[in-house]
């Protein structure tokens, strides 16, 4: 079915392209396991073994402070890796089966975007199996909030990767690539240290959480102890300008009800970023297609 | 009847390098044609043209009457492609693959499952519809893209190199499958390093540094060529010389050593 012919939207096609990588990722169980790994390592092993030593967070344990920093993660890894598998599929796979055919390359490319940012929602949702033994109360409003926000974040990233990757001749740089986009994204967007605040105070977990919110809406964040975050003014800067501090920030927002950043620039970069680089991602395919003209 | 394929003056350079040097170069509807040239010759630049990946820069190249640049989606629903290596995707099975085929063709939804076994059957993989692409063999594989190829009913079927990598039972079964396609009157252009296969064309072309530098049906050729040939591989010698014609790694063979080297977990 074309629904907008002339801007070349074809639904069927989006859909097809999307089942295909719903089907490739249901049958990779390496993805999985991956996914499930990274969570027990970050949230269990880091969060619980750093967390004996921090101890609260502006009133938050370790653990739940990192919480959706492991979602992130496993939302920039596999949105990424879904992306970068473009390379392989453009040279020995099936798109360029793809790129001889009719269908229009904006629905192809839209099609492997929301496949993409779905697998990333999938990921990313794993760690919240996690959250009846780390004590975080949320609802299934706040959930699903939160598996929006993933989408969008899975639909920016994967637009990013989409970029790098028709730019990309082999496979041969993909481990500099995962390694130089992934881990300063993550690690500059506040998921494993707070941006401001009182970390290491002592007592504030053991109140009664009506009394905690309470004291939270005071601004106390600490009871015995703690120290006063002093961020050096350079790592502020790289995290003020990296977009995943702000959809990172808004998931911590809906799942922990805690923000550090504007909660309206986290809403703008949430919702605003994915559809801009969705678009540069889809000319990025167009400007692929024509240097091979 | 439309001509097929009419190439006039076309070229196409590489910096300095013409790859396609002023070819010009007709194909009647119903021809079975085959595109002969050492490496490097320009066929695959010629075949990217016929398949709308690649404009030429000099010249017109129309497909059944439809022009390569101004009509491309035209030209692609006439054209039914079969690539040197699989296009498929290995993680899927036979008929989902085909499934993609047919959405992008635009197949009409209530016909495709039809459609889909028909094409199964006629390539003899009814049986192993349901197992993924990357369990088949080089055989099964090159059946179901040459069935994948047809589902959407072109007009003119381009092989590149169709039989390479086969076994003898396996070529002997797409030659009849393609037999059968020349007997329903499909035009079907093929290149090919296999001159023995491309002595049953009607008409071979030879093309060499981007040149057409003789056309014809192969026996015609062949005796065009003097007492000294008896076969087309001595006709493609005389005209392409004896050197060797060696080329740089492409960055798909790049990546496929990379991916033997166990960079495959990056598909």
């Amino acid at each position: 079915m074309t629904i907008m012919p002339r801007l070349g939207l074809d639904a069927s096609v989006i859909a097809i392209m999307w089942k295909r990588e719903m089907l490739r990722y249901v049958r990779d169980r390496s993805q999985i396991f991956g996914a499930v790994s990274r969570t027990v390592l970050w949230l269990v092993i880091l969060g619980f073994g750093l967390g004996a030593a921090l101890r609260e967070i502006e009133g938050y344990s370790y653990a739940q402070y990192i919480l959706p920093g492991v979602i992130t993660l496993n939302v920039l890894f596999s949105a990424l890796q879904c992306a970068i598998a473009l390379v392989w599929d453009r040279e020995v796979g099936l798109l360029r089966s793809v790129i001889v055919s009719p269908a229009p390359m904006l629905s192809v490319t839209l099609g492997k975007l929301f496949g993409g940012a779905s697998i990333a929602t999938i990921q990313g949702a794993i760690p919240l199996l996690f959250i009846p033994f780390l004590g975080v109360s949320t609802s299934p409003l706040s959930i699903l909030m939160a598996l929006v926000v993933m989408f969008f974040m899975g639909v920016a990233i994967t637009a990013f990767g989409i970029i790098i990757a028709s730019r990309l001749k082999t496979f041969e740089g993909f481990g500099a690539i995962s390694n130089g986009i992934i881990q300063p994204l993550y690690f500059l967007s506040g998921s494993i240290f707070p941006l401001r605040g009182v970390i290491g105070g002592v007592g504030f977990l053991d109140v009664p959480a009506p009394l905690r919110d309470e004291l939270r809406r005071l601004g106390i964040f600490a009871i015995g102890g703690g120290w006063v975050v002093q961020l050096p003014l350079f790592i502020q800067v790289l995290v003020y300008i990296n977009p995943v501090s702000y959809q990172l920030d808004l998931l911590r927002y809906v799942l922990l009800d805690f923000e550090q950043l504007p909660l309206a620039a986290d809403l703008a970069v949430t919702f605003g970023l994915a559809p801009v680089l969705a678009i540069l991602a889809a000319a990025s395919v167009e400007r692929m297609l024509r240097r091979r003209r | 009847m439309v001509a097929a394929i009419v190439a006039s003056d076309v070229s196409y350079r590489y910096g300095d390098r013409a790859v396609i040097d002023t070819l010009s170069l007709t194909i009647e509807s119903g021809e079975f044609f085959a595109i002969l040239g050492p490496n490097g010759a320009g066929k695959t630049t010629l075949l990217n043209m016929l398949m709308t990946v690649t404009h030429p820069r000099g010249g017109t190249v129309s497909i059944m009457g439809h022009d390569v640049v101004r009509e491309t989606a035209a030209v692609r629903r006439a054209l039914g492609v079969v690539f040197q290596d699989p296009a498929l995707d290995d993680r899927l099975t036979a008929r989902e693959n085909l499934e993609i085929h047919a959405v992008l063709y635009g197949l009409p939804k209530a016909e495709r499952a039809a459609q889909i076994t028909q094409a199964l059957a006629w390539a003899e993989l009814d049986a192993a519809q349901d197992r993924p692409v990357r369990t088949f063999s080089g055989g099964m594989k090159r059946r179901l893209e040459l069935t994948r190829a047809l589902m959407h009913k072109p007009s003119l079927l381009l092989l590149d190199e169709p039989t390479i990598g086969l076994d003898p039972q396996g070529r002997r079964h797409l030659w009849a499958r393609i037999a059968s396609l020349r007997e329903s009157g499909m035009t079907v252009l093929m290149t090919t390093h296999n001159l023995a296969e491309a002595e049953s064309c009607d008409r071979v072309g030879i093309i060499d540094h981007g040149k057409l530098v003789a056309i014809g049906p192969p026996a015609q050729l062949i005796a065009a060529q003097g007492e000294g040939a008896k076969t087309l591989e001595d006709v493609f010698i005389a005209l392409t010389g004896r050197n060797l014609f060696d080329e740089s790694a492409t960055g798909r063979d790049r990546l496929l050593g990379f991916a033997r080297q166990g960079g495959e977990f990056t598909r």
